[in-house]
């Protein structure tokens, strides 16, 4: 175990601590701040199912892996590894789809391998945008996101491209 | 969001529809139960952490770290909003910690305050840019990944990782900079000394209603300051 996990813990307990000097009624107020979770919830579901429904559909329709099939010449021609495009096309989406995708490659080519240090890249160095533009936006009226949306895929797609080369040389 | 939806399911419909149209309610309803177990994962994890953060609030923790960073903050959400700093502050250290569970309550926080906001639209895209950039000081996951999976040097991807997330947030900030901050001005109209303030708002004329009006309520108030 590594000191990270230290921190946590550590940090939650401070917090308790500090408030307790500050005279907080910790059990009251910790009640207070958890009843708001439900009502958070109510405002999201709809909309973070309409998004994972979407998803499922896109990955059962095969237009995934047409896409990244499609895509792979591109990608290798930008200097990402063809191997690890499903990972970059996913990514987006969900979050727990990739990191199952990330320890294939690592099982497949090895955690040594080039191909696995840029998946681990690309797995680490983006949120997945689609998932927080859904729980982000969710319930805020009338404002489209789409533009901010844009903004993360092409600022985490560089990134991609950058981290690919950074694994090069580094 | 809405033709974007419209477009891919139509699409997908029709291409199911031509490999195996029985396979179209299954993948429907898959995707409502995955958001269904993934809700019950986030009541779970929003309970714990906002019932934390609502110690720390009441004791005051918050509000002396977001007067901390306010300077910095305050230019780069563009906000007065006290409340709103708070949370974005929470948000971003959860972040740069690899906590991102306790990053998403506060950053949804935020967004919700963030609307009561003349500059809304733009803090708004500046924080998801922010976040979409995942930056993160050690990347826990994925190394606890690579040691599990036998890498001779488990680490060796943590300053590549950070390079590239670096990349993503200069480049998801100066965007937003440059694509929705045109005319908005507030954060900075208190600075100026004279004069310049009427320059801004006649260049917010060409965008609209919308981002006029602020300006305008930004010089009056640098007005009544004078």
């Amino acid at each position: 175990m590594s000191w990270t996990a230290y921190i946590l813990p550590a940090l939650c307990a401070a917090v308790l601590l500090f408030a307790s000097v500050r005279k907080v009624k910790v059990y009251d107020s910790f009640a207070g701040g958890a009843a708001k979770a439900l009502p958070l919830l109510k405002n999201l579901f709809p909309y973070v199912a309409a998004v994972l429904v979407l998803a499922e559909l896109f990955e059962a329709s095969g237009l995934s892996a047409a896409l990244s099939s499609a895509l792979s010449p591109l990608f290798s021609l930008l200097g990402i590894p063809e191997e690890i495009a499903p990972l970059v096309l996913v990514k987006p989406f969900s979050g727990s789809g990739s990191l199952s995708l990330l320890t294939e490659i690592f099982a497949k080519y090895g955690a040594n391998s080039y191909i696995a240090r840029c998946a681990s890249v690309v797995y680490a160095s983006g949120e997945t945008v689609f998932y927080l533009s859904a729980v982000y936006f969710a319930g805020i009226e009338g404002k489209r996101p789409a533009l901010p949306v844009a903004i993360g895929l092409i600022s985490n797609f560089i990134a991609i491209l950058l981290g690919c080369l950074f694994c090069r040389i580094i | 969001m809405n033709v974007l939806f419209l477009v891919v399911f139509i699409v997908c419909t029709a291409l199911i529809c031509v490999r195996d149209p029985s396979a179209f309610l299954p993948a429907l309803l898959s995707g409502a139960e995955r958001a269904v177990s993934l809700c019950i994962t986030l009541a779970a994890v929003y309970a714990v952490w906002l019932g934390i953060l609502q110690v720390a609030e009441d004791a005051g923790a918050l509000r002396g770290l977001a007067r901390g960073m306010k300077p910095l903050t305050k230019k780069l959400f563009r906000t007065e909003n006290e409340s709103a700093l708070e949370k974005i502050v929470v948000n971003l250290s959860a972040n740069l910690l690899g906590m991102g569970g306790a990053a998403t309550p506060a950053g949804i926080s935020a967004m919700r305050l963030l609307g009561a906001e003349e500059n809304a639209r733009y803090s708004r895209a500046m924080l998801f840019a922010v976040n979409c950039a995942g930056l993160q000081l050690f990347p826990t996951t994925v190394v606890s990944l690579r040691a599990a999976a036998g890498a001779a040097s488990a680490y060796d991807v943590v300053l590549p990782i950070l390079l590239s997330s670096l990349c993503a947030l200069i480049m998801g900030v100066s965007l937003v900079m440059l694509l929705c901050g045109r005319g908005v001005r507030m954060g900075r109209a208190g600075m100026h000394k004279e004069g310049s303030d009427n320059g801004g708002s006649v260049r917010a004329d060409k965008k609209g209603g919308r981002t006029e009006r602020c300006d305008m309520r930004a010089g009056g108030r640098k007005g009544v300051r004078r």
